[in-house]
C-alpha cells in the first residue's frame, strides 16, 4: 500500500522517460530581498496554514515534554496497572469511555492496563523523531544528488537519473518490509530512518534536478560561470539558495507520508519492537477491541490523523506562499 | 517509436535485473540458511547438506543467481532423483512452507489484490475527477470550498480508521452487508461485490482526496494557458473549451499518478488486506515474509517490480496519447 | 506459544476433567460489578446444539494451514484430531464424548484393543472386516506396518516417535522410502488382517499408543514423500476434494467408508470446508456476528484473548463458547545453557520476579486460565494443584531482588525472548513483570511456525521463551522426563526439553522411578521429583489454561475433549438444521 507515501510526495509522480520534474516550475528567483519575511507575512495571513502549525507545534511540544508531562499525569508508557482493568471480562478497562478516570486521563490499554495518554506522547515522540530524521536524510542526498545531476548534465547526471529510476522501480514497502525483517541486533529506530529514507530520496532528488537545470541558465549563473567562479562555489551561492522554497515545500509535504509508512510498517509488525510506544502498534492492537473499546481505537487513530493533517495543511500553504503559480499537486 | 519502444523494454529488462540482484543478495546473503529452513525440524547435519546440495545452494553466489534468473525463462529441475519436481516456465522456485511452485501461489492470490486495486481505482479516479473538475469550474464557490475542505481531511485520513469505521458501521450496527470474505468473480459476482465494497471504499476515500485536489489545480492551471484564453476569445462555447483544450492536458498528471498508484497496488495493498482479511499477494507477502519463505517473498518482490515498471512504460505511451506535445524520444 | 501438544493418551481420571478453575484462583476482583467471577465453562452439558442432523457443509475458519496431514507427521493440535476424525483411521481411538468418557479408547480399525503376550512385549491386532479407502480398495495390514516405518524417516520428520522408542527395530533404521523394509524381529504381518508388534521393553498401555496416526494405513503406491502432506489417501469418513495450501481444503464424504465397521465417527456434515486464509480477530468477529454461512461455522484455534471481552459481554455468543481445561501447563522457560540462566539461584529468583497475574490477564484472565503454581498441572497431582514455592500470584519483587543479589545481579540484566508475533502481549506481560526487577526483556516476536525450530536450535535460542506442554496420559511420567531429562536434548530441533535443562542427579531419578512396578510408589517419587526440579527451576509455571472455542449457532454436537488438549471433536460435530 504506497498510498502513505504518494500522499506526501506529490512531485513523485514521474515516469522514466517523461519527466514532470523538468516541467515544475521554479520559485519565482526575482523575488524581493528577505524572502523569508514575505513567506512568513504571506503565510501569517492563511488561516489555514497557521491552523497546521498550531497542531505540529503541539505534538512537538507535548512529545518533547513527554517526560515531563507523564511526570505530572503519573505514568509512564511501559508501568501496567492492574486496577483499570477487569481481569474477569477479558482484560477490558474499567469505568466508561475506556477507563478514562482523574487517575488515566485518556484511560487504559485492555488487558496490560497501560496508560493511553502516556503512550500516545511517547509514540508521539517515535513517529515524529523518525519523520523528522528520515525527511532530513531525503533532503540531504535529495539535495545532493539532485543538484549535481542538474547541474553537472551529461553523464553524471546520466548515471544518477537511471539510479532514481531504478530506485523508483522498487516496490518501497515490500523491499523496507524485507529489509526491516530480516536486519536484525540493530537499534529499530535508526533502522527504520535508513530504510524509510533510503526509499523517498528520489522523489525530492528529481524535482531538485529539474529546478536545477532551469536554474542553470540564468543570467547570472552564467556569469559567475564565465568569471570563472567554482562550481561549488556557484552550486552553494548561486543555485542552492534559490531552491530553498521547492525545498522546505516538498519536504513539509514529504513528512506526512513518511509518518504514515512508519505507521503502517509498525502496524505491519515490522517497526519499533515493543514495548517501545508507536501509534502504528496502539493502531494494530486497538483495531481487536474496535468493538467493545472504540475509544482506545478512536485515540491513535485520531493523532495520526491530525499530524498528516497538520504537516498537509502547512505544507500546502508553504507552497502557495513561495511559489504562488502552484507546482503540480 | 519503435526504437523508443525496444530502448524502453531493454531498460525494463535492466531494470528488473537489477532489482532481482538486489533482492537476491539481501535474501540469501543474510544468516538465515535456506537449507536448514527447508529441511524442517529434526534435520541432522548432513541431511541439510544434503538439501543444500539439491537445491543447489552449494554453489557460488552467481552461479545460484545465474540458475534463478535462468529458471525464470527456462524451467529448472529442482532436487534429483525419486521425488524431483520439474519447474516449468516461469519458475521462482518452491515455497519452503507449502511446497507449492511460487509462481501457482502467486497466480492464486493475484485475483483478489488485482479485484481490490482496479475497484479501488475505478473509484477514487471517477469520484476524484469529478470533484476535482467540478471544483475548478466553479473555484472559490461554496461547492469547491466543501470539496477543498472534505478532500484535505479525507486525505490525512488512516486507512485503518477508514476500515474500522466502516465495518463498525455497515457490518456490526446495521448488519448491511455479512462480515466481509473474499469470494471469486468466477464464483459469485454478486458477493464479489457485496464482499468488496468496504475494501474498496477503503482504498479509495485517500486516494480521491488526493486525485481531487490534483485534477483541481491541474485544470485551473490549463485554463488559464495562452491557448485556452484563444479558444474563449475565437468565441467557442465555454463547454468546448473545457472539453477540448482544458481537460485533455490537465489529466496527464492524473495519469501519471494512477500509472505509478496502480503499478504498485496491483502486487497487494498490504494494509488493507491486512485489515479485512482478503487473501492476495500482499497478504502472502506479509506472511511469507514472517516466516522467512524466501523464494515467495522474492517472487512477489520481482512480481511487484514488473507491475511498477511496465505501468511505466504504459504511462508514457497514454501520455503521448493525452498530450501530443510529450514526444516519445 | 506453540504449544507441542502430544495427545493424550489416556486413562480415566474422571475428576480431572471437571477441575479447570476456581479451586486455586488467587486473584479476588474487590470490584463487585464486573465479570461473574467465575471461570467459564461449556454450556449445554457441554455438548452445545444437541444432536446434529446429516448434511449440510460444516465451515471450519482456520488462520492457518495444516503444517502436517501426512499420519506419520502428525503430532500437533488441533491437525492430530482433525486428521484422524476425518481422513485416516487408527488401530484404536479414543471415544467421542464429552468429559471421562472421552478418555476411554475403543478398537477403530482392529477388532479390539489388542492381545498382548510376553509380559506385554509382544501386541497383536487384527483388522475388522470391509475396511476401504477411497478408491475401494481394501486396507491392508501390511500398509499400517508401512506407515509405521515412515516414522523412522529421516525425510519425514516431526511425527510422534512412539514406535521409534519401543519397536524391536534394527538400530539405524532409516525408513522404508529406499525400499528398506523391517523385519519380523521388529513387526510381523502373517495375514492381510493381522499384525504383529515386536517391542523393545514391555510397554503396558500401546493399546493407547497406537491411537496415534503412526498407526494409520498407508498403501506404499499411494507414497509421495514429504508430498503426502498434500494428499493423505483417506480412510477415513471424508475425502480431499481440494486442498489449496494456506487457502482452503475442501473435504466430501469418503464413499467407502462403511459407518458399520466404525463405531466411533459419526460424519454428519457432507461437506468440510477449511478457509484458512482468515485472521484470529476476523474469525471472532464474523463468529460473534453470526450470520448466515457463519452460523454453520467453527473456529479452527482458539478465540485471540483481546476478543474474549466481545464474547463475554454477550450471553448469546458466551452460550456459543465451548470452553475445555487443556490439561497442559504453560512455562516461561529459561535456557539453562547460556548465561545468565546456567545460574539456578537466577532462576529461582525469576519465579519470585514473574508477574503470573499480569500474564494470566494477557491469556484472556481468570474466566479462561488459572496462575499455575507448578509444573505438573492439577490432572496429575489427585486433581489438587500443588503450590510449591506459595509466592502471590502477583510475584515477590523484594524476594526476587535479594535472589538475584546472591545470584551475582543485583543491578539487573538485559535478556531477549522469542514469542509467536500472535502472543506478543504474553510476552509483554512478562517484560513488564520482570522490569520491577531490572531485568530487561527484548521482544522477538516471529511467527509462530517459526517459533520452534528457533528455540530448538542451540545457537538461536534465546534466553527465555514461552511454551506449554501437555501430558500424553495422566501421569507425571508423560509430562516430567519428557520435558526435563537432558539426555533428550539435542543442537537442533531440540523439541522436549527446551530449556535445555540437564542434571544427572535428576536424569538417574527418572531412570529409578521408571523402574518402578508400583503405580503409588512412582507417582509418589515423581512428586518428590518434581519438588526438587522446582527448586532448580528449569521454567517458571505461568498458567493452566482453557481452550476458548466460538462456534456458530447452528452448529450441533460441539464439544471439546483434554484428549485433544481442549479442542473440538470432529468425529461427531455438524449442523444443527440444514436447510
Amino acid at each position: 500500500m504506497t498510498a502513505p507515501l504518494s500522499t506526501g510526495l506529490p512531485g513523485g509522480a514521474g515516469a522514466a522517460a517523461s519527466d514532470p520534474g523538468d516541467a515544475a516550475p521554479a520559485p519565482d528567483p526575482q523575488a524581493p530581498a528577505s524572502p523569508w519575511r514575505l513567506t512568513w507575512d504571506r503565510l501569517r495571513r492563511r488561516r489555514i496554514a497557521l491552523v497546521g502549525l498550531g497542531i505540529i507545534a503541539f505534538f512537538v511540544l507535548t512529545a518533547a515534554l513527554a517526560p515531563l508531562i507523564t511526570a505530572v499525569s503519573g505514568h509512564g508508557p511501559t508501568d501496567t496497572d492492574k486496577k483499570a482493568i477487569d481481569p474477569y471480562l477479558g482484560g477490558l478497562p474499567r469505568g466508561t469511555l475506556g477507563g478514562v478516570s482523574p487517575n488515566h486521563w485518556l484511560g487504559v490499554e485492555p488487558m496490560l492496563g497501560r496508560d493511553v495518554f502516556a503512550r500516545l506522547l511517547y509514540g508521539a515522540q517515535i513517529s515524529l523523531l523518525v519523520a523528522f530524521s528520515a525527511a532530513l536524510m531525503i533532503t540531504v542526498i535529495g539535495v545532493v544528488l539532485g543538484i549535481t545531476a542538474g547541474y553537472f548534465g551529461g553523464r553524471v547526471d546520466a548515471v544518477i537519473s537511471r539510479f532514481m529510476d531504478v530506485m523508483m522501480s522498487f516496490p518501497s514497502l515490500i523491499f523496507m518490509m524485507a529489509l526491516l525483517s530480516v536486519v536484525k541486533d540493530v537499534n529499530r529506530v535508526l533502522l527504520l530512518i535508513v530504510v524509510m529514507s533510503l526509499f523517498s530520496w528520489p522523489y525530492i532528488a528529481r524535482v531538485i534536478r529539474g529546478q536545477t537545470m532551469s536554474l542553470k541558465h540564468r543570467e547570472y549563473v552564467e556569469a559567475a560561470r564565465v568569471s570563472g567562479t567554482p562550481s561549488v562555489r556557484i552550486l552553494l551561492t548561486e543555485i542552492l539558495p534559490n531552491l530553498t522554497g521547492t525545498i522546505i515545500v516538498y519536504v513539509t509535504l514529504a513528512i506526512p507520508g513518511l509518518i504514515g509508512t512508519e505507521a503502517g510498517l509498525t502496524y505491519l509488525g515490522v517497526g519499533v519492537r515493543p514495548p517501545t510506544p508507536s501509534w502504528g502498534q496502539m493502531i494494530a492492537d486497538s483495531a481487536l477491541y474496535y468493538k467493545v473499546d472504540p475509544m482506545f481505537f478512536v485515540l491513535p487513530s485520531a493523532c495520526l490523523f491530525l499530524v498528516v493533517l497538520g504537516f498537509t495543511l502547512l505544507g500546502d500553504a508553504l507552497r502557495d506562499a513561495l511559489d504562488p503559480k502552484g507546482s503540480r499537486a | 517509436m519503435t526504437g523508443f519502444l525496444i530502448r524502453r523494454l531493454l531498460g525494463i529488462a535492466a531494470t528488473l535485473l537489477v532489482i532481482c540482484a538486489v533482492t537476491f543478495c539481501i535474501f540469501y546473503l543474510l544468516p538465515s540458511d535456506p537449507a536448514t529452513q527447508f529441511c524442517g525440524k529434526d534435520c541432522a547435519p548432513d541431511q541439510i547438506a544434503l538439501v543444500r546440495k539439491q537445491m543447489g545452494l552449494d554453489a557460488p553466489l552467481i552461479v545460484q543467481f545465474g540458475h534463478y534468473v535462468l529458471a525464470i525463462f527456462a524451467g529448472r529441475t529442482m532436487g534429483s532423483g525419486q521425488y524431483a519436481v520439474q519447474c516449468n516456465f516461469p519458475c521462482f522456485g518452491y515455497s519452503f512452507q507449502s511446497g507449492r511452485p511460487v509462481w501457482d501461489l502467486m497466480m492464486d492470490r493475484f485475483p483478489t489484490s488485482a479485484s481490490l486495486a482496479v475497484g479501488a481505482a475505478l473509484l477514487w479516479v471517477f469520484f476524484g475527477l469529478s470533484a476535482g473538475v467540478l471544483s475548478a469550474l466553479k473555484k472559490n464557490s461554496w461547492i469547491d470550498r466543501t470539496v477543498m475542505v472534505g478532500t484535505i481531511g479525507a486525505a490525512a485520513l488512516p486507512v485503518y480508521f477508514t476500515a474500522m469505521i466502516l465495518l463498525y458501521v455497515v457490518v456490526t450496527v446495521l448488519g448491511l452487508i455479512p462480515y466481509p470474505r473474499y469470494i471469486a468473480f468466477s464464483e459469485d459476482p454478486v458477493g464479489w461485490l457485496r464482499n468488496l465494497i468496504l475494501p474498496w471504499i477503503t482504498l479509495a476515500l485517500a486516494s480521491a482526496a488526493i486525485y481531487a485536489r490534483m485534477t483541481r489545480s491541474s485544470v485551473i492551471e490549463t485554463l488559464a494557458e495562452p491557448y485556452v484564453r484563444t479558444a474563449r476569445a475565437k468565441g467557442l462555447p465555454e463547454r468546448r473549451v473545457v472539453a477540448k483544450h482544458g481537460l485533455r492536458p490537465a489529466l496527464t498528471p492524473v495519469v501519471t499518478m494512477l500509472g505509478m498508484d496502480l503499478g504498485s497496488l496491483l502486487a497487494g495493498a498490504m494494509i488493507t488486506e491486512s485489515l479485512f482479511g482478503l487473501p492476495g499477494v500482499g497478504k502472502l507477502f506479509a506472511d511469507s515474509l514472517s516466516k522467512s519463505d524466501q523464494p515467495v517473498v522474492m517472487g512477489i518482490t520481482l512480481l511487484a517490480s514488473f507491475f511498477i515498471v511496465s505501468s511505466n512504460l504504459v504511462v508514457d505511451l497514454v501520455y503521448a496519447w493525452i498530450d501530443p506535445r510529450a514526444r516519445l524520444s | 506459544m506453540t504449544r507441542r501438544t502430544h495427545t493424550a493418551l489416556a486413562a480415566a481420571i474422571a475428576a480431572a476433567l471437571t477441575l479447570g478453575l476456581g479451586a486455586c484462583s488467587s486473584n479476588t476482583s474487590s470490584d463487585p460489578g464486573a465479570g461473574d467471577g467465575k471461570g467459564i465453562t461449556t454450556e449445554g452439558n457441554g455438548i452445545i446444539g444437541g444432536t446434529p442432523v446429516k448434511g449440510g457443509t460444516l465451515n471450519i475458519l482456520s488462520n492457518q494451514d495444516f503444517s502436517q496431514l501426512d499420519p506419520t507427521r502428525n503430532w500437533v493440535e488441533p491437525e492430530m484430531d482433525f486428521g484422524l476424525r476425518t481422513l485416516y483411521r487408527t488401530l484404536t481411538t479414543f471415544k467421542a464424548a464429552p468429559g471421562a468418557e472421552g478418555l476411554q479408547i475403543v478398537p477403530d480399525l482392529a477388532t479390539d484393543l489388542g492381545t498382548p503376550s510376553d509380559n506385554a512385549k509382544t501386541w497383536t491386532f487384527h483388522l475388522k472386516d470391509g475396511l476401504k479407502y477411497e478408491d475401494g480398495s481394501p486396507i491392508v495390514a501390511d500398509d499400517i506396518k508401512y506407515n509405521v516405518e515412515r516414522s523412522f524417516s529421516p525425510e519425514l520428520p516431526g511425527g510422534p516417535d512412539y514406535a521409534k522408542q519401543y519397536l524391536n527395530a534394527p538400530k539405524g533404521y532409516a525408513g522404508p522410502l529406499k525400499g528398506e523394509r523391517l523385519g519380523k524381529e521388529a513387526i510381523e504381518v502373517p495375514d492381510a488382517k493381522t499384525i504383529i508388534f515386536h517391542l523393545k521393553r514391555p510397554v503396558a498401555e500401546f493399546g493407547y499408543t497406537v491411537t496415534l496416526p503412526t498407526f494409520a494405513p498407508v498403501p506404499i503406491a499411494k507414497e509421495t514423500g514429504a508430498n503426502y502432506s498434500n494428499h493423505p489417501f483417506s480412510s477415513g469418513p471424508y475425502k480431499i476434494e481440494s486442498y489449496d495450501r494456506g487457502k482452503r481444503l475442501v473435504l466430501v464424504r469418503n464413499t467407502n467408508w462403511d459407518p458399520s465397521t466404525d463405531t466411533v465417527r459419526k460424519a454428519y456434515p457432507d461437506k468440510i470446508v477449511v478457509d484458512q486464509t482468515l485472521d484470529r480477530a476476523g474469525i471472532a468477529d464474523r463468529l460473534v456476528a453470526d450470520q448466515t454461512a457463519d452460523q454453520s461455522a467453527i473456529a479452527y484455534t482458539e478465540l485471540l484473548p483481546a476478543k474474549v471481552s466481545d464474547v463475554i459481554t454477550n450471553p448469546s455468543v458466551k452460550a456459543r463458547l465451548v470452553s475445555q481445561s487443556e490439561g497442559c501447563t504453560a512455562f516461561l522457560e529459561m535456557n539453562t545453557s547460556k548465561a545468565p540462566f546456567d545460574n539456578p539461584k537466577l532462576r529461582l529468583a525469576m519465579q519470585y520476579a514473574v508477574d503470573k497475574e499480569q500474564f494470566q490477564s494477557a491469556v484472556g484472565g481468570p474466566a479462561l486460565s488459572d496462575i499455575a503454581t507448578d509444573n505438573l498441572p492439577p490432572a496429575l497431582t489427585d486433581g489438587t494443584p500443588v503450590d510449591h514455592f506459595k509466592i502471590p500470584a502477583a510475584g515477590d519483587t523484594d524476594k526476587a531482588k535479594q535472589l538475584m543479589a546472591e545470584a551475582g545481579y543485583p543491578n539487573g540484566f538485559s535478556t531477549e525472548i522469542t514469542v509467536a508475533s500472535a502472543n506478543r502481549q504474553q510476552a509483554e506481560a512478562i517484560q513488564a513483570g520482570l522490569k520491577r526487577v531490572n531485568v530487561n526483556v527484548v521482544i522477538d516476536p516471529i511467527d509462530a511456525s517459526a517459533v520452534n525450530s528457533v528455540q530448538g536450535d542451540k545457537n538461536k535460542q534465546t534466553g527465555l521463551g514461552i511454551a506449554g506442554w501437555c501430558p500424553d496420559y495422566p501421569s507425571a511420567a508423560t509430562f516430567l522426563p519428557m520435558i526435563y531429562d537432558g539426555r533428550t536434548v539435542t543442537d537442533t530441533g531440540n523439541q522436549g526439553d527446551k530449556t535445555r535443562f540437564n542434571d544427572p542427579a535428576v536424569n538417574a531419578e527418572f531412570d529409578r522411578i521408571a523402574g518402578l512396578t508400583d503405580v503409588k510408589a512412582a507417582n509418589d517419587a515423581y512428586l518428590a521429583l518434581d519438588g526438587k526440579i522446582m527448586d532448580e527451576s528449569p521454567a517458571v509455571p505461568l498458567s493452566w489454561q482453557k481452550k476458548p472455542l466460538l462456534v456458530g449457532s447452528n452448529i450441533a454436537g460441539a464439544f471439546a475433549n483434554s484428549v485433544w488438549s481442549g479442542q473440538l471433536d470432529y468425529a461427531v460435530i455438524g449442523l444443527k438444521s440444514v436447510k
